[in-house]
């Protein structure tokens, strides 16, 4: 106890002296040891804010070339006169569509004469001789013009692998220059390609093209004047119908001719295009014999479409359970149910996948294919893997996220809103819905924002259960469209990436559409975050 | 007189039965979620029980959990239907030189086991989990501790929270982007540690943010006012007691890191490594191999190889054994929140 | 109830009140004579009445707010000063100003004015804020023992200033417990945790563990008011002996409790000091009318 002398016990004057207050601590760069912890954690604060800017700029600086090498592909295209031949190609791609609907037309007929009038199989072909007889005069007459078109493929074909060996020597010499290895740099042969020239034999087909042409139109028109009979006045319509469109289909003959006439290879592809072909771009089209679109639409909808399902399942039975819980519910089940439904938020997705491959595809399927059910739009379907299976299971990954959000949200409605309504004489359910749920909107909203962004981004899931064909849904059937199969943004990426050929067009193309989906993650976010701070705001 | 009567008494009307109605759609909805989930669970414990546990000692499949995957043979000879893994198989055709041309139908990676499966998830989620932590930890310390309400502290709040909702395989992109090439870390444990370590920062930092919240207020102050400066304050006042809180509300975390595949599948993945991690020349290689992942190797048997009854047993198997790990870590983290819960209150 | 309460006050009860704390200061000198050999003369040669802490003009900020306009006021050496006035008047900021502890709470601010402890304003830049709370110890409104046991409880503030010898923490932690009449009940369970004493006993072990680290001062936030009546009285008591070596200031709400262990009171309403004196002038003979509303208890 007799230690130094404490503050307190000090006489009078020295007090004063030792109340030493003003200390000097050790100092580093002007920061005491404190201050250098302080910032130690502050710059772990920051982590957050550099990894969102590395991803930005990892994302961008990986795709940014794209647009480059778009534009580039796009020139190609036009300057080997890919471009040139396509015009021909579409329009004997579009007669491949009619006659498709011819046949389609033809196997309606058949049904309906063996199944509704009893014929037999022989009787029914004889029936539809003169139909036959139509479709395949209808159908041979674009032969000149394809004969046309893969005789032109492969000139363009051959100026395009021309001009891509002679990139790979240009870029094999640049790196050779770069290795120092001058002597084997020079030895390597460039031939600049002469577009103009090797244009040339293909331009000169456009007299060719206009004969042949000529002689389509003239055998169109022949075999449409004169239209056989069906046997029923439903089929009749159809066929009517299938005239409309061959005619509009001969009246856009004269523009393909002008289009062909007016194409010129040396017109610049602008900036601009390369950037809308992505945004727009119906087709994404990789490893072709032909040519390569990137067009982020068919995937872009195929994400979209999944989420939709998803969510038109999820935000019913989320918020459903949500309402359930916070409102119903005893609290014995309460403590049961919110940590189940947690607990589901952990099985790991690509388990989820697992599952829809293994049984979900399947028990679909077969249910599809029960007769009670055929009224159901797409029903019975035969793709096992599809926007269907996929959407159920997103679901399951969305609904714990907008449960838990919702719940939240509810909870948080001041406990006098519902006491006031229930002292007016309103029922429980009166309350909940007229009260508690409106009061808690904006909150469940930004709950079903976030499943969406959840489900959107989601990718093991529809990487294995999507079905993972890369094309636009066919609308025209209505809600059938959830029965066919899509590719989504994020299982592009997750199933090229691991293929593709590092700083390609391909690769760089992936990584925009990673950009895209950053961008989509973000927007959702701060959508998200808006709304909740109104609803705060509201709340008071 | 007649107790029905009066003006109290309850009424069966329309309204009621609407009620009534509504109440049982939303008790539906609840029950139909946990039936889902229920149904995908049950499913995979069945039939991947079948592949882990056996009925006779050690009622465990040693060999599905300790081997490497090999192909499948599958061959009648001599009359005789067998099914065997590759090494198995060799040494039956030495056995039986006349199996040597034997017609054999093979499905690769469904003999064997998933031991270097469940090793690299391991090892995935302990390094993903220690940069996540002393990240995610330090961050919360600055964000309840340090930090003044300002533009700077609005503008990382804001970060967090974006982040959060960053999709896993953007994630996976950025870190083949940074890591594997920029870094040149190529397809490695440490491009996989940092991929998934910043995709659950987020997790960490708000679990982390609400623990310390939690300490109370008069432990800090009760520190300050004995003269104490801040980080001795935080070191020994208030970090002791947010731990255990941050640990368990961080499990989750845990979950999430051993349950994606996306972020794994350019930066840290192999389909398949025939040597263990720890099978390396010096010890810097560890860090810069891949490694095979539970996630991963699910995608890989269940999309790259036909569904049937010979490669059923270890979809299911290592699906069961998966969905095992990643149910007992988050069963754990739910249990001991509430655990933690009802013992820390001050 | 305002007539009662005034009533109260104005009743030779209070009036005694005073008078015990009269008679209290000249047992003090026995008393110290009880405590260690160091600090018996140093209380003996302190100058009674002079100034320990000088404040003055000061304004201060919460935000926009300000919560203390032009507060100057002197508070002389061991003496317990206290701090009365109603809910929201400034007396416990204030008090928080002594030793910076509202550094911690954002956005606050002195915005003019100096406080001045020893003659060392204790806001200049270059005042250490830890070595100034060490010197102005804090017990807190809500008693707020640490989740240790009541031995690292006492250490706590020593072990960070350095000290790990065991002898001498045991001597210290005897010490203070003593002074803060909590030794005799804890004695044989130093090693329990502190979360597990009576409201009364954990609020003398923060007191406690403030004087472990020796400080000149005490700043005490209404340390009674989550007690009972036995515990106040205890701790009330504690004070009348801790006053012998520490300068003590004390925001209280209950009038009776600045009567009766007070030697100076400041009365503040709105952020302003109304009255400044002696706790039985304060109390028999108020100055000024608000002063005399509020300790009559027409309003607050």
């Amino acid at each position: 106890m007799n230690e130094p002398v404490p503050p307190a016990a000090a006489p009078g004057p020295d007090r004063a002296a030792t109340f030493a207050i003003r200390k000097k601590r050790v100092k580093l760069l002007g920061l005491t040891v404190d201050d250098c912890i302080k910032v130690f954690f502050g710059g772990n604060a920051v982590v957050s804010i550099i990894v969102l800017a590395l991803i930005t700029y990892f994302l961008v600086r990986e795709g940014a070339g794209f647009f480059g090498q778009n534009r580039q592909n796009l020139q190609v295209y036009r300057q080997a006169g890919l471009e040139y031949v396509d015009f021909i190609r579409t329009q004997s791609d579009e007669h491949t569509a009619l006659t498709r609907y011819l046949s389609d037309l033809r196997l309606r007929a058949l049904r309906q004469l063996t199944e509704t009038q009893g014929l037999s199989l022989d009787a029914a072909n004889t029936a539809l001789a003169p139909f036959d007889d139509y479709s395949g005069k209808f159908s041979d007459a674009v032969e000149p013009v394809r004969g046309l078109v893969s005789e032109l493929t492969e000139v363009a074909t051959a100026i395009k692998t021309k001009f891509i060996v002679n990139e790979d020597k240009k870029e094999e010499r640049r790196q050779l220059l770069a290795e120092g290895k001058t002597a084997e740099a020079a030895a390597v042969v460039i031939t600049s390609v002469d577009f103009a020239a090797e244009l040339k034999p293909l331009l000169g087909t456009l007299p060719a093209y206009q004969a042949a042409n000529a002689e389509f139109t003239a055998k169109l028109t022949a075999v449409l004047a004169a239209p056989p009979t069906l046997p029923t006045p439903e089929l009749t319509d159809r066929l009517q119908r299938f005239a409309t469109l061959a005619r509009d289909y001969l009246a856009t003959f004269p523009a393909v001719e002008r289009n062909l006439a007016a194409w010129d290879f040396r017109q610049p592809v602008p900036a601009a295009q390369s950037f809308t072909a992505f945004i727009f771009g119906r087709q994404w089209l990789t490893a072709s014999f032909w040519q390569d679109w990137y067009g982020i639409i068919p995937l872009f909808v195929g994400s979209l479409l999944v989420s939709l399902v998803a969510l038109s399942l999820a935000v019913p039975l989320g918020v459903g359970a949500a309402i359930y819980i916070n409102q119903i519910a005893s609290p014995r089940e309460q403590k049961l149910i919110k940590p189940a439904i947690e607990f589901i938020a952990a099985i790991p997705s690509v388990v989820l996948g697992f599952f829809g491959i293994a049984v979900l595809g399947q028990a679909l399927r077969l249910l599809s294919q029960q007769s009670w059910l055929s009224w159901v739009p797409g029903f019975p379907y035969s793709e096992r893997l599809n926007i269907l299976t996929a959407g159920c299971l997103l679901a399951l990954i969305a609904v714990p996220t907008i449960f838990t959000l919702a719940e939240d949200a509810l909870n948080n409605v001041p406990r006098a809103f519902k006491e006031a309504s229930f002292a007016l004489g309103a029922s429980r359910l009166q309350t909940t819905l007229k009260i508690i749920v409106p009061a808690s909107l904006s909150g469940i909203i930004s709950a079903v924002l976030l499943g969406l962004g959840r489900v959107i981004g989601e990718t093991m899931v529809v990487l294995l259960c999507a079905g993972n064909r890369i094309a636009i849904p066919d609308f025209t059937q209505g809600l059938a469209f959830v029965t066919e199969p899509v590719h989504t943004m994020t299982g592009i990426i997750a199933q090229e990436m691991g293929e593709v050929v590092r700083g390609s067009i391909h690769y760089r193309a992936l990584f925009v559409v990673g950009l895209v989906l950053f961008v989509v993650s973000l927007l959702i976010n701060f959508a998200a975050q808006k709304i909740v701070r109104r609803y705060r705001i509201s709340i008071g | 007189m007649n107790t029905a009567a009066h003006v109290f008494r309850p009424r069966l009307n329309a309204a009621r039965r609407a009620e009534g109605l509504v109440f049982w759609l939303f008790r539906g909805a609840t029950y139909l979620i946990l039936a889902c989930g229920a149904a995908v669970f049950l499913n995979i414990v069945f039939k991947g029980a079948g592949t882990v546990f056996k009925t006779e000692a050690p009622f465990v499949n040693v060999a599905f959990l300790t081997e490497a995957p090999e192909s499948l043979y599958i061959f009648e000879f001599e009359g005789k239907k067998y099914e065997l893994g590759d090494t198995a198989f060799r040494a039956f055709k030495e056995a039986n030189p006349a199996a040597a041309n034997v017609k054999t139908e093979s499905y690769v990676y469904s003999a064997g086991g998933i031991w270097p499966c469940i090793v690299g998830t391991v090892l995935l989620v302990v390094g993903s989990m220690t940069i996540a932590l002393f990240l995610g930890v330090c961050a919360a310390v600055y964000l309840t501790e340090y930090a003044r309400d300002g533009a700077f502290i609005r503008f990382v709040r804001l970060a967090i929270l974006n982040l959060a909702g960053v999709p896993s395989i953007v994630f996976g992109l950025f870190g083949f982007g940074m890591f594997v090439i920029f870094f040149g870390w190529n397809v490695s444990l440490l491009a996989g540690w940092f991929t998934l370590a910043f995709m659950v920062l987020p997790v960490v930092i708000t679990a982390s943010e609400e623990s310390l919240k939690s300490v109370p207020k008069g432990f800090r102050e009760g520190s300050l006012a004995l003269g104490a400066t801040k980080w001795q304050t935080i070191r020994s006042n208030v970090l002791p007691y947010a731990l255990p809180g941050i640990l368990t509300s961080s499990i989750l975390g845990i979950a999430r890191v051993a349950g994606e595949t996306a972020p794994i599948m350019f930066t840290a993945a192999y389909v398949v490594r025939d040597k263990l991690p720890w099978d390396v020349d010096k010890a810097s290689d560890f860090f810069f191999q891949g490694v095979m992942a539970l996630p991963y190797h699910i995608y890989v048997v269940s999309s790259k190889i036909p569904q049937n009854e010979y490669t059923e047993r270890v979809q299911y198997g290592t699906a069961f054994v998966f969905l095992g790990i990643v149910a007992l870590i988050a069963a754990a983290s739910i249990l001991l929140r509430t655990r933690l819960r009802n013992r820390y209150k001050w | 109830m305002v007539t009662t309460s005034s009533a109260v006050m104005e009743s030779p009860a209070s009036a005694s009140a005073s008078g015990k704390i009269q008679a209290a200061l000249p047992g003090r000198s026995p008393r110290t004579a009880g405590l260690p050999a160091g600090s018996a003369p140093a209380t003996a040669a302190a100058p009674a009445g002079a100034t320990l802490i000088d404040i003055r003009n000061l304004d201060f900020y919460y935000g926009a707010s300000q919560a203390l306009k032009d507060i100057s006021l002197e508070i002389e050496d061991h003496k317990v000063t206290a701090f009365i006035g109603p809910s929201g008047c400034g007396k416990s900021t204030l008090l928080r100003c002594l030793n910076r502890m509202n550094d911690l709470i954002d956005d606050t601010r002195v915005a003019r004015g100096t406080i001045k402890i020893h003659g060392v304003d204790i806001y200049q830049p270059d005042v250490d804020v830890i070595e100034l709370r060490k010197r102005v110890g804090m017990v807190f409104q809500k008693s707020n023992p640490f989740p240790k046991s009541i031995y690292e409880n006492i250490t706590y503030g020593l072990r960070l200033q350095g000290v790990k010898d065991k002898s001498r923490l045991d001597a210290i932690v005897e010490k203070a417990l003593r002074g803060a009449a909590l030794w005799d009940e804890v004695k044989d369970r130093l090693d329990a945790s502190g979360l597990g004493l009576s409201g009364g006993q954990q609020q003398r072990l923060c007191i406690a563990r403030a004087i472990a680290v020796e400080p000149e001062v005490i700043l005490m936030d209404e340390p009674c008011s989550a007690l009972d009546p036995v515990a106040t009285a205890k701790i009330e008591e504690l004070i009348q002996e801790l006053r012998a070596r520490y300068t003590i200031v004390i925001v209280t709400h209950n009038m009776q409790q600045a009567a009766r262990c007070s030697d100076r009171t400041a009365f503040f309403y709105l952020g302003k000091l109304i009255e400044y004196a002696d706790t039985r002038e304060i109390f028999t003979n108020p100055a000024n009318s608000q002063t005399e509303a509020y300790v009559s208890g027409r309003f607050g």
